[in-house]
């Protein structure tokens, strides 16, 4: 295995960042998560825009993002993810509160490659969290242009 | 909508308007007229008939004078012609009254200015000119009669016909207004359900969050301060981590329940046999440490949403299963049989039951009949029975007794069956 590589978590709400953070860190894997909080400010890491001009270049190895978010929502995020041609290879994990059919359904359609259901109870929704780390910045091997840990 | 009068009156009436009167002795018909115009009214109406006869035996005479005044026609010609006529005139428009009238009139004028003898009496040899005068009434007279009963006929017929038109234009009308409601309908219901899936939807995500941060922060302080705290203190974490827990069993179980209502159904026909089986098997590891004995007889095939029926017995069979827990041996027994509902599917078990008195509530939603210290669940497991036959067309009953056990009855519609 080549070592962690970047995770883009989008979320809005502090406190799950908190919560996600907890159970990536009790894996030593919340080091390498970039956590920005609206749609906007994610397609802006991705397209090296606004605040993150300055970031260094590759894509992250996977993008956990939620459903409901300010000002760009996350099916839209998605749509442009996955329309775009450097980005569509950037495998796109939706965590989510929602179990409605209409956005896994809306979400499958548009390329995601998982939908997981944040679990309500904590030691399950600290599990989910590991093992999307665990599983997309270790196990998985990203597709090529991805940031590679230094 | 009930059918206005004057709609239907107005166009039968222009008919008869138009038409010729045959009601015997009355020139204008009295339908349009109000009743109380009076009897002076009634009686002109009685008597024009007979002027109008007086009107035109008066004029053949007075043609016949002014053709032989002038020349036209000798003293013995043409004497019966005009007369004729006139009768033929008063018969055919005016009727059997003035007809006859008209002829008696005719006889008398004849004889009394067309007649050398200027009277009135009758000579014996005129006597075959009076009688075809009378007979040429009757004949016309006849005629008349049998005109106007096809006339009549005609007429009704036609009246018939055009109050079947109206009657099938206002049905046409009628159809269109409730079409029109119903797409109303229609649409405010799409409205409102739309309404309802927003609803669900918000509850599904916003309501969850704040629950997750609940139990997640509860556990971390739990974790944290795990020494510090004592016995009472962490009791309290533990008691905040249930609550919240089971407040997240209720939001999925209400939104399950709302889903089933939402959700289309994907009907198909499905062995009842194999599923219950499956569910039973699914049940198995839940079973270490009890004695269950099952009996499962014949079941039906039905046509139906497999998954949603699924759920049904997933339900019915974990209900059994939890209110015979206190019992050393549990007995389960589904089944089926046919009465005048149709086929009746049945779930039996010798558990703790219920009193009969409270049998309405157990189909409604979060209603419970005991204790959750007792037997664990949200109260909405039959709630989501009922509502699944429902949604296919049949009904839920139980039966029971306090520690007697209980059995659910689902009566399958017809259109269920397979």
């Amino acid at each position: 295995m080549s070592g962690l590589r970047r995770i883009l978590m989008v979320e809005d709400d502090a406190k799950d960042v908190e919560l996600s953070l907890t159970a990536l860190e009790q894996y030593n894997l919340a080091n390498e998560v970039i956590v920005v909080r609206d749609g906007d400010e994610a397609l802006d890491y991705l397209y090296q825009r606004g605040q993150f001009m300055a970031r260094p270049g590759g894509n992250p190895a996977v993008l956990l993002l939620d459903l409901k978010l300010p000002k760009v929502d996350g099916l839209e995020v998605l749509q442009r993810v996955k329309t775009d041609d450097r980005l569509k290879m950037i495998p796109v994990v939706v965590l989510t509160s929602s179990r409605e059919e209409s956005d896994m359904v809306a979400s499958y359609q548009l390329g995601v490659n998982a939908y997981v259901v944040k679990p309500v109870d904590f030691h399950e929704f600290v599990n989910a969290v590991k093992e999307l780390g665990i599983f997309w910045a270790l196990i998985n091997e990203p597709p090529p242009g991805s940031i590679k840990r230094a | 909508m009930t059918a206005h009068p004057d709609q239907t009156e107005p166009p039968v009436r222009s008919i008869r308007r138009f038409a010729p009167s045959f009601t015997s002795g009355a020139v204008f018909p009295p339908l349009d007229r109000p009743e109380r115009e009076g009897s002076v009214r009634r009686l002109w109406y009685g008597a024009a008939p007979y002027l109008l006869a007086i009107m035109s035996v008066a004029t053949a005479l007075g043609v016949r004078l002014l053709l032989q005044r002038l020349g036209v026609v000798g003293a013995s010609e043409m004497r019966m012609t005009l007369f004729l006529y006139a009768i033929a005139v008063s018969a055919w428009y005016l009727g059997a009254g003035p007809g006859l009238f008209a002829a008696i009139l005719s006889t008398l004028t004849y004889n009394y200015f067309l007649k050398d003898s200027h009277s009135f009496r009758i000579a014996a040899d005129q006597v075959p000119f009076y009688v075809a005068f009378v007979l040429f009434a009757v004949i016309m007279t006849r005629f008349t009669a049998v005109r106007r009963r096809v006339e009549r006929e005609l007429l009704q017929s036609h009246d018939g016909l055009q109050k079947e038109v109206i009657e099938r234009r206002m049905r046409e009308e009628q159809i269109r207004e409730l079409n029109q409601q119903l797409e109303r309908r229609s649409a405010e219901l799409e409205a409102s359900n739309k309404e309802l899936e927003a609803f669900a939807y918000s509850i599904s995500h916003d309501l969850r969050s704040p629950l997750r941060h609940m139990v997640g922060f509860a556990e971390l302080l739990g974790q944290h301060a795990a020494t510090a705290l004592d016995e009472k203190s962490r009791r309290y974490t533990t008691t905040i981590l249930e609550a919240a827990k089971r407040m997240g069993a209720l939001i999925d179980d209400l939104l399950a329940f709302s889903r089933i209502g939402r959700a289309e159904t994907r009907a198909s026909t499905v062995s009842l046999r194999q599923l219950v089986n499956e569910v039973v098997e699914e049940m198995r590891p839940d079973l270490a440490g009890r004695t269950v004995s099952w009996r499962i007889g014949d079941l039906p095939d039905l046509y139906c949403d497999r998954s949603m029926l699924r759920m049904v017995f997933m339900n019915l069979i974990t209900n059994a299963i939890k209110f015979t827990r206190p019992r050393e041996r549990a007995e389960i027994e589904i089944g089926s049989f046919e009465d005048a509902r149709g086929v009746v599917v049945f779930v039996r078990d010798n558990g703790v039951g219920f009193d009969m008195k409270y049998s309405n509530k157990l189909f409604r939603v979060f209603q419970r009949l005991h204790r959750s210290e007792e037997f664990e669940g949200t109260g909405i497991g039959l709630a989501t029975v009922q509502r699944i036959i429902q949604r296919h067309g049949g009904t839920v009953s139980a039966e029971g007794s306090v520690n007697g056990g209980a059995t659910f009855f689902l009566a399958v519609a017809p259109a269920l069956r397979r």
